[in-house]
């Protein structure tokens, strides 16, 4: 049988300081640009590296083969990594493990570029991240975290109206409408609740993540950012942008809705658009011979 | 840890092998089978910790995705039930060489048990012990031969019902002598994602029977 020859190589790696963190790495096989960013795809919830449906796997081959480092790693006590040992709470020791990784790829394959991937909780922390870091240039993120805005009230609340079983859920005391809506009173009528640390769970409401928005369009950051039919809390197509006025204003965000896709890309022809997206976008703001186009 | 890259070139499988820690006397040594799937998305973080255990009881443990799945080589169309029972066997070469050993123990969870049992009734002589975690019992039935002797079947929550199992009924050979219903929440659904619950009292099941 004929060798199979692939267009990259992947290679199992231990990242981190303790090299606890595991990870793949997918390279191209002709020696990537260096000036090129690498592709850092973080973890979904508690799902290992492969992501669901395999998602991550085989965007790192394609990428790869398209001629970019990619790499998938598992943050500490996910998948296949080991616990960190400094007592760190669950989002700061995410945030820790990202620069940890970026800095043994770094170290180990001499770039000095990222662009960081992530889908739902992993959307939340690339954007926490990213304009923390002057090496991560670019941001994909998937679902991520978007505060509801006066028009994403209208639209869930007209929604439900619309939905006669809601209409029972109300009468009979079991919806969960005037929980959300008390709530999020409470959170503005006690401002000293707002500057409490912020967990993954309660962003929505955190003007930590407004300011990490606000900061990385400052930073000229690129951005693409892809919601789902089933993304939580996403009532629009444009929310981000009421959202987060900063990102609509310097016009570094590309946006793309999936209306037929769950939140995991269950669907092949999901996946395969989503691939062909974020590929399109990394080629159209970093190119194969490693110029940047347009900044 | 050790990270390993198994197979040949076409067929190349991602693996990891935990070592024993404070071994006495023989070396002890489990290859571990995944699930397929959405369920091997689950049930990922359980089947490692899984394997971090029996190393920790003396057992060297190697985990590994099939050809066609996880972080191994191939697509996922590329992946069937012939090919993984000869990954498993892969995995078994590996492992013997390793560990040092020329026996084997098989722990399989849901359609991994299936490929474990079809593995372990073909190498009954490398075989030494078989634990059949939640397996798909119905396809149990079709087994190329016997299950061997040191077999058990570990049952949670989630999968059929203790009255289903007990009235299925096993063809000779393919019943396991151990059968436990254990009361836990099973690994390999969705809502364990969600939760990030481990299977304690399954893992420390499996490794006492396995003493």
């Amino acid at each position: 049988m004929a060798a199979v020859v692939t267009k990259f190589t992947e290679q199992a790696i231990l990242l981190g300081p303790r090299r606890t963190l595991v990870g793949v790495i997918a390279r191209p096989r002709v020696a990537p640009d260096p000036a090129l960013p690498a592709v850092v795809i973080l973890n979904t919830g508690i799902v290992h590296r492969v992501g669901h449906n395999r998602m991550y796997v085989t965007l790192s081959r394609m990428l790869a083969a398209a001629g970019r480092m990619t790499v998938r790693f598992d943050q500490s006590g996910l998948g296949d990594s080991g616990p960190r040992n400094d007592r760190l709470p669950p989002l700061a020791a995410g945030l820790a493990d990202i620069k940890e990784a970026l800095d043994s790829v770094q170290q180990s394959y001499q770039v000095s570029r990222f662009v960081l991937i992530g889908l739902c909780s992993g959307a939340d922390q690339c954007v926490l991240y990213g304009h923390t870091d002057p090496r991560v240039v670019g941001l994909v993120m998937l679902d991520p975290t978007i505060p509801p805005t006066r028009r994403y009230y209208l639209h869930y609340i007209l929604r439900r109206l619309s939905h006669l079983p809601n209409w029972i859920s109300v009468l009979t005391g079991r919806s969960g409408l005037l929980s959300l809506l008390s709530a999020h009173l409470l959170r503005r009528l006690r401002p000293a609740e707002k500057s409490k640390p912020a967990t993954l769970q309660d962003l929505q409401f955190s003007p930590y993540l407004g300011k990490s928005y606000a900061a990385s369009a400052a930073l000229g950051m690129k951005l693409l950012a892809a919601f789902t039919a089933l993304s939580p809390r996403h009532e629009y197509a444009r929310q981000i942008l009421d959202a987060f006025p900063e990102v609509s204003s310097r016009g570094t965000l590309q946006l793309q809705y999936f209306p037929d896709s769950d939140h995991v890309f269950s669907s092949g022809p999901d996946r395969a658009r989503l691939y062909r997206v974020i590929s399109d976008w990394l080629a159209a703001h970093w190119s194969a011979d490693g110029r940047r186009i347009g900044a | 840890m050790n990270l390993l890259s198994l197979g040949s070139a076409q067929r190349r499988l991602f693996a990891i092998h935990e070592a024993a820690v404070a071994t006495t006397g023989a070396p002890r040594a489990a290859v571990l089978c995944y699930p397929w799937g959405a369920e091997y998305t689950y049930a990922h973080r359980s089947v490692r910790q899984l394997a971090l255990k029996l190393a920790l009881s003396g057992c060297h443990t190697l985990r590994f995705d099939y050809f066609g799945t996880g972080d191994s080589g191939g697509d996922e169309f590329e992946a069937d039930l012939a090919g993984c029972e000869s990954d498993v066997e892969a995995a078994m070469e590996a492992l013997t060489d390793i560990a040092g050993t020329s026996q084997v123990t098989l722990i399989g969870l849901r359609a991994g048990a299936n490929i474990a049992a079809g593995v372990a009734a073909r190498h009954a002589s490398i075989v030494e012990a078989l634990v059949l975690w939640d397996p798909i019992v119905a396809e149990l039935r079709s087994l190329p031969g016997a299950l061997p002797q040191r077999t058990a079947m570990f049952v949670t929550d989630s999968t059929e019902s203790r009255d289903r199992l007990v009235g299925l009924g096993f063809a000779g050979g393919t019943r396991p002598a151990t059968i436990e219903f254990v009361p836990t929440q099973s690994p390999w659904v969705e809502s364990a994602t969600m939760t990030g619950v481990l299977p304690v009292s399954v893992i420390q099941r499996v490794i006492e029977w396995l003493r």
